[in-house]
């Protein structure tokens, strides 16, 4: 009874599809829909509440949330006449801006690194997707610049895993926590669960998540983008402004 | 108490960027300089990325060299005829800068060319300093009493004197080529979009040994021509590549206003030649931190930078 009524709060919002009575099924929902950057923003937590049904002791629960995708352009350093200069560009395309994967277990004994590669899932995988197209145009070895894209994302906090971040609760319910770092890129985001039986996927099921500027952050940004011209001079007056009001203030004294 | 830059689009500590900006303001006070050489590598450190801070920078610039400019108008310290004329050379070469950088960030080495320019730049005019400073404080002690004789005796010829298309600056009591003029001030508006600086540590020198204007006139008509590079380069940085932050550029901009009446006052305590060595071991220092990044193996042998779309 109480874990029905788990289940019913945690579904708010999202509607819940009549499945089949005894194929296994996941469902999951976000603590936010939305969440706003404003100027106090340095980071937060989301929870993503999920039901499964027909949980066995065999099955694992695997949660990945995944940030809108952004072109990069990778370089190795290299020593030139003693400085050390970005060379060998490699360029990717849509890699995720953020990634994070809780597990219920350690994710490399829920599955084989060829099953997750099928499905995507797991940061190497998704990178490996990602760079399809790069190591198709190049005859380079990819895979420190791959390495070098995950360095970078974990430096930042913006790939992160937690071994074991998905808690079963009673009932078929579980609850993972997922944390989105100060440098949290704007954008859409999607949280994919996937439910595991003998390391292959048997059900998943996705919710979306909007991360977006607000407040005096949105009304700024857009006024930077939306009329970039109107902006500068913006900025300039303010300046000269601020500059005047300092002269007079202090050459009173 | 955290906050975050809708431009730069990250979360930083307030306290840290307005103390960051009264301690340049501090240094900018005390030593009359516009401190844009400290701040834009200070705000590459604390993960600023470097086109947000070299264009957001010059902004700061803006209200800082305004209030200074204001000061010396009231005092006619200020040749104007001199300065525009730098000002039209300052204005084409903020263009070429903005166009040079965007260009470069293209290529992916931006970083590069702003720490190399900061290397040659700071070593060239800090170890000129310290020498002219280090004599200058050697003289003294030996107290020969002679006074260095800048206004007495006549100003020899040089070849700056043949140029043609001769103007005259009666500010500044002078009759010299436009050309001269135009060309610093080109040099320094490339300068200032790429460095993301002022330029007065190039422009007060070029002032006073090429151009020959006398000393009294050329802090004013400086920060006169700096105050509308400057001003021209915010407006094509925002403009072309979306990367000034002004919530960033006004917290600067508070510090700095703050620190440099308390910088100007603890320079009055010290003795000119001994404040310039001091200037020239902080820009040495810089320097040499800069150069010391360029040569030392990185701790990760790759970097990755945003690509595609500029500004994000």
């Amino acid at each position: 009874m109480l874990a029905a009524l788990v289940l019913a709060l945690a579904l708010q919002g999202q509607p819940v599809q009549s499945l089949p009575q005894e194929a296994p099924g996941i469902v999951a929902a976000l603590t936010h829909e939305t969440v706003e950057i404003r100027e106090d923003f340095a980071g937060q937590e989301l929870i993503l509440y999920g039901a499964t049904r027909g949980l066995t002791i065999r099955d694992e629960i695997v949660v990945v949330l995944r940030g809108p995708g952004r072109d990069l352009r990778v370089m190795r350093k290299e020593r030139n006449f003693g400085i050390w200069i970005n060379s060998a560009p490699l360029e990717f395309d849509e890699v995720p801006s953020y990634y994070a994967i809780a597990t219920s277990l350690p994710l490399n004994e829920i599955a084989t690194p060829e099953e997750l590669a099928n499905s995507g899932i797991g940061l190497p995988a998704t990178l490996a997707i990602t760079a399809a197209p790069t190591i198709e145009a190049t005859a380079r070895d990819v895979s420190p610049y791959l390495a070098a894209i995950a360095r970078s994302g974990e430096r930042n906090n913006l790939y992160a895993s937690a071994q074991r971040g998905v808690e079963v609760l009673d009932g078929g319910l579980f609850r993972a926590s997922l944390s989105l770092p100060p440098l949290t890129p704007v954008g859409n985001y999607v949280a994919e669960v996937y439910l595991f039986r003998d390391g292959r996927v048997i059900a998943s099921r996705s919710a979306r998540l909007r991360v977006e500027k607000a407040g005096l952050e949105r009304l700024i940004f857009e006024f930077a983008h939306d009329w970039p011209w109107f902006y500068g001079l913006f900025c300039v007056v303010l300046a000269m402004l601020a500059g005047y009001v300092a002269n007079v203030a202090f050459s009173r004294r | 108490m955290q906050i975050y830059l809708p431009i730069a689009e990250l979360s930083v500590n307030i306290f840290l960027l307005l103390g960051l900006g009264a301690g340049v303001g501090f240094l900018s006070g005390m030593f009359g300089v516009g401190g844009g050489f400290l701040m834009t590598p200070l705000l590459m450190f604390i993960g600023i990325p470097p086109a947000v801070a070299v264009s957001t920078e010059a902004n700061q610039i803006v209200a800082s060299s305004a209030s200074g400019a204001l000061a010396h108008w009231r005092r006619r310290t200020l040749d104007a005829k001199m300065g525009g004329l730098l000002l039209v050379g300052g204005a084409s070469g903020s263009i070429f800068g903005v166009q040079l950088f965007a260009f470069l960030r293209s290529l992916g080495q931006i970083d590069l060319i702003i720490s190399l320019s900061y290397v040659g730049f700071l070593g060239i005019i800090g170890g000129l300093m310290f020498f002219e400073s280090a004599r200058a404080i050697w003289r003294r002690s030996r107290n020969t009493g002679r006074t260095p004789g800048s206004g007495a005796g006549r100003r020899r010829r040089t070849w700056i004197d043949s140029l043609p298309f001769k103007m005259r600056f009666p500010r500044s009591g002078l009759y010299i080529s436009v050309i001269p003029p135009v060309a610093i001030g080109f040099f320094v508006g490339t300068l200032a979009a790429i460095m993301g600086v002022g330029g007065g540590f190039v422009m007060v020198p070029a002032m006073i040994y090429i151009l020959r204007m006398p000393t009294n006139v050329v802090v004013g008509t400086s920060l006169f021509q700096i105050l509308f590079v400057t001003a021209l380069t915010t407006f094509l940085q925002a403009g072309q590549n979306q990367t000034v932050d002004v919530v960033l550029a006004m917290l600067l901009t508070v510090g700095g206003v703050i620190g440099a009446q308390f910088g100007a006052r603890a320079g009055r305590h010290i003795k000119a030649e001994e404040l310039r060595a001091l200037l020239a071991f902080m820009v040495l220092a810089v320097c040499l931190k800069l150069g010391w990044d360029l040569v030392i193996t990185p701790a990760d042998m790759f970097v990755v930078l945003p690509h595609g779309e500029e500004g994000h």
